[in-house]
């Protein structure tokens, strides 16, 4: 059974609106570039100047500082925005093939710090005079790391050709479980073990649900994120309000790797990490060499795209879609577990979706975990800013912040910034002849 | 089978039903599964029972003992349940001998059909989205966008009554249909997912909704917190027995009632209600017959939307009378209920008639089991989505029960992948 819009089509308009689409893209840009000319760097006042600071707040580990840097606010905004009218215009004129969504990234990281200078600059409205692009960047990658992942997980899944879009569950069931073992045994290994088990435990009900007997898996993934949503809800009140003690958890204590730890700006947010960032690292880097250097990830993306061929040449197909379900389940359980130690402790509800942008930005990475790592740092960062900006006063209220990650997502999605293809049969069952 | 007399007959062939594998033994047995789960997460989430259990071998009576607590816990749990949704049988009895108390004896049924009413508008809206073959995760941002749109118009401006429910539900109607309109043309135009896109609409909607609750037009007047005004007596659906007797069941089921009345008739009867099943069943298949794959996406998330934008603003004018900032949101997100509503229904106006009576009832008595044994309603929930899993596999509680092939009805759901 083909989906209502069927690829021949698509890839007919496509070829059509290609340069169409670049073009709107290109537009965009321009606009943005014009507004950041017009109003944060026009509209700062002549004399009032910006600080740009790359030192941490906890500044006893870092022997070597970089001091601050202090700008001209009007200046420097114009020098970004013509940056950025440059890339605009270069992508509207050229059109070039590739690297139109690198362009597109790099304006929106202009349009994030000229936005960041306006609202620091002094005399102004904020309280706050500096920005701190360490800890922009320390404080997002805590976000940044658990969307990876997710998208890891969706990577796993997806290139074998199951949708998980139970994620959201994984990450909920992992950071619920990894609470009670970090609180009674104070340690996040064993937590991260536990979780990874659960996560998985979820990956293996939708595996059994959508390989066995064939339902729907974007069916199954939603029923499941709705029965583990609520049966955490019910296990917070049945469990942890007369047992509080199961949910003290802590935080996962930072291990600065040795010297490494203190070189500016990389070592803060490279070197002195909790071991759940990395092991993120690891894992990238484990997903990605299994995934495109191994045997055993050829017969998985085999699977994914062709499950018949796949199986002609005697690749069990469902045994792949097992293990690699089962894996990304365990993986985002991890996630979880990585969420609830950067928060303390296990609160129902507060995933806020996590699962379903990590899906997102495993799309915009285009199934692959370097984009995925590349997509989780641009979204990351965005629900990290959207969360922390009121502080700099900037004046838009802070519930129309809250949808700009969404909105980014949606955009994504429609192929307004890239186009993206997904394995050739991702979501659809295999049925043995 | 000649030689069997008639009478015999029709009993075997009753019994040759009841145990093979048709829809309504599936929906049962997948009921009677998930109500089993619920009974164990009961048992190994409640102390008194696992306390119980502590003691098994230490002496002769403890298994006994342990058992009693067992079933006294679940028993309590579900007969809360019941009691709390449908009817308590001893105030019944009461009401029935001596013609008193009937108010607090129907206020349990009274609940059920309140929660039920917008529940099933928004459920058929999902319900003829999966028809499609298309599936409308936003239901509940589209239904509290509707809400919205609905408490504005009910709240700022003063009409009479017969112009401005009308206006009030309408405006509803629009905003839903407003909010289904984005995943519909993105669907259609740029092939995005609409499964992301109404999630992601979700959480976009969700801060919207704070956003209006807390600016200065919308917003209760002396209020700080992000709560927004009442909506006029004229744009309010009454209760069906007055506001005297406290039963809280409003002229909203006639509106229900409507709409699976034009579900049914749109769906069975209309033409373009057959170009939807036809796209859902096979889109090749309506394409070639001249029916546009576009025009369908687009129409089927305006109606959807739609639909359930009818659903908020029948919430807001028939029970909450206003929105604040937890307007369906969290446990009350009608339109995350309504996918399971949907799929236990089987995307049949008739059969998501019955299931929203099923899973308002499991809500409210929910509660009413919370409030009388603490155990947390969320359970309810639990216990919904497993019986819409098991509902969506009949193949596996036909192994579980070891039933009879029989006509056999998968859910037919046309979604594959991000496509």
């Amino acid at each position: 059974m083909m989906s209502i819009d069927e690829a021949p089509i698509l890839m007919t308009i496509n070829a059509h609106r290609g340069n169409l689409r670049t073009k709107v893209i290109g537009g965009i840009m321009i606009v943005l570039a014009i507004f950041v000319i017009l109003v944060f760097a026009l509209g700062s006042p002549a004399g009032t100047h910006s600080q740009l600071t790359f030192d941490p707040v906890n500044t006893t580990d870092s022997p070597i500082r970089l001091g601050t840097l202090t700008v001209l606010t009007r200046w420097w905004n114009l020098i970004l925005g013509l940056a950025m009218l440059g890339l605009g215009v270069e992508v509207f004129w050229r059109q070039p093939r590739r690297g139109v969504m690198a362009r597109f990234g790099g304006v929106a990281v202009l349009l994030l710090l000229a936005l960041l200078f306006w609202a620091v600059r002094t005399p102004g409205p904020s309280q706050v005079s500096y920005v701190n692009l360490t800890s922009i960047f320390v404080g997002s990658s805590e976000v940044v790391m658990v969307l990876i992942f997710g998208a890891l997980s969706g990577v796993m899944c997806e290139r074998s050709g199951v949708v998980n879009i139970a994620i959201e569950g994984q990450f909920i069931a992992g950071a619920f479980i990894g609470s009670i073992v970090a609180s009674e045994t104070n340690n996040f290994f064993y937590a991260a073990i536990v979780g990874a088990i659960a996560g998985g435990l979820i990956g293996l009900v939708l595996a059994f649900f959508s390989i066995r007997y064939l339902v729907d898996q974007i069916i199954v993934g939603i029923v499941i994120v709705t029965g583990i949503d609520f049966f955490s809800a019910y296990l917070n009140l049945q469990v942890f309000t007369p047992y509080p003690n199961l949910n003290v958890g802590n935080l996962a204590p930072n291990l600065p790797i040795p010297l490494l730890h203190k070189i500016p700006i990389v070592g803060p947010l490279f070197f002195n990490q909790s071991g759940f960032f990395y092991c993120m690292v690891i894992f990238v880097a484990v997903v990605s060499f299994a995934l495109f250097k191994t045997r055993y990830g050829l017969h998985v993306r085999a699977v994914g795209e062709h499950p018949q061929a796949a199986a002609t040449v005697g690749i069990n197909v469902a045994r792949v879609r097992y293990i690699n379900v089962v894996l990304g389940g365990a993986i985002a359980g991890i996630g979880g577990v990585a969420f609830m130690a950067s928060q303390g402790q296990f609160i129902p509800d507060y995933t806020s979706g996590f699962g379903y942008i990590a899906l997102a930005a495993m799309i915009f990475g285009r199934w692959r975990p370097s984009g995925a790592v590349v997509a989780s740092i641009i979204f990351g960062m965005t629900v990290y800013l959207a969360a922390n900006l009121q502080e700099f006063s900037v004046p838009i209220s802070g519930e129309i912040l809250q949808m700009f990650p969404y909105l980014i997502t949606i955009a994504v999605v429609a192929g307004l910034i890239g186009r993206v293809r997904p394995p050739a049969a991702d979501g659809k069952p295999y049925i043995r002849d | 089978m000649n030689d069997i007399p008639a009478r015999r007959r029709s009993i075997l062939s009753l019994w040759m039903t009841l145990t093979s594998q048709n829809p309504v033994i599936v929906t049962i047995l997948a009921l009677v599964l998930g109500f089993v789960v619920g009974a164990f997460i009961i048992i190994f989430t409640t102390a008194t029972i696992l306390d119980a259990f502590r003691g098994f071998f230490n002496s002769w009576g403890a298994p006994g003992h342990a058992l009693k607590v067992t079933f006294d816990n679940v028993g309590a749990a579900y007969r809360d349940m019941f009691t709390g949704s449908v009817i308590d049988p001893a105030g019944f009895w009461h009401s029935l001998t001596t013609g008193k108390g009937w108010d607090n004896t129907l206020t349990p049924i009274s609940e059920t059909l309140t929660y039920a009413t917008p529940l099933v508008i928004v459920s058929i809206g999902v319900g003829i989205s999966f028809q499609t073959g298309l599936f409308n995760i936003g239901a509940n941002g589209q239904a509290v966008l509707g809400g919205v749109a609905g408490a504005v118009i009910g709240s700022m401006i003063k009409l009479p009554m017969f112009i401005h429910l009308p206006l009030t539900l309408i405006a509803g109607i629009l905003g839903g249909a407003l909010a289904g309109a984005l995943p519909g043309v993105l669907k259609a135009y740029t092939g995005a997912h609409e499964v992301i896109v109404t999630i992601m609409e979700n959480y976009v909607i969700y801060a919207f909704l704070l956003y209006v609750v807390l600016s200065t037009p919308y917003q209760q007047p002396g209020q700080a917190n992000d709560i927004g005004r009442t909506i006029h007596a004229s744009a309010q659906l009454p209760p069906l027995f007055g506001v005297a007797s406290g039963l809280r069941v409003s002229y909203g089921i006639f509106v229900a009632a409507g709409v699976v009345a034009f579900a049914w008739w749109f769906l069975e009867r209309s033409s373009l209600g057959f170009d939807f099943r036809v796209t859902g069943a096979s889109p090749s298949a309506a394409r070639a017959s001249g029916i546009s794959p576009r025009a369908v996406i687009i129409l089927v998330f305006l109606i959807s939307g739609g639909l359930a934008g009818l659903a908020g603003v029948v919430q807001v004018a028939s029970t909450t009378h206003y929105v604040d900032g937890t307007f369906l949101i969290g446990d009350a997100g009608i339109g995350f209920t309504a996918i399971t509503v949907a799929l236990l229904g089987r995307n049949k106006p008739i059969g998501i008639l019955w299931a929203s009576l099923l899973f308002g009832a499991l809500g409210v008595g929910g509660r009413a089991m919370q409030a009388a044994t603490g155990i947390p309603f969320d359970l309810a929930t639990v216990i919904q989505s497993v019986v819409v899993l098991f509902v969506a596999t009949p193949v596996l509680v036909k192994e579980i029960f070891r039933l009879r092939a029989g006509r056999t009805q998968a859910l037919q759901l046309g979604t594959q992948g991000w496509g």
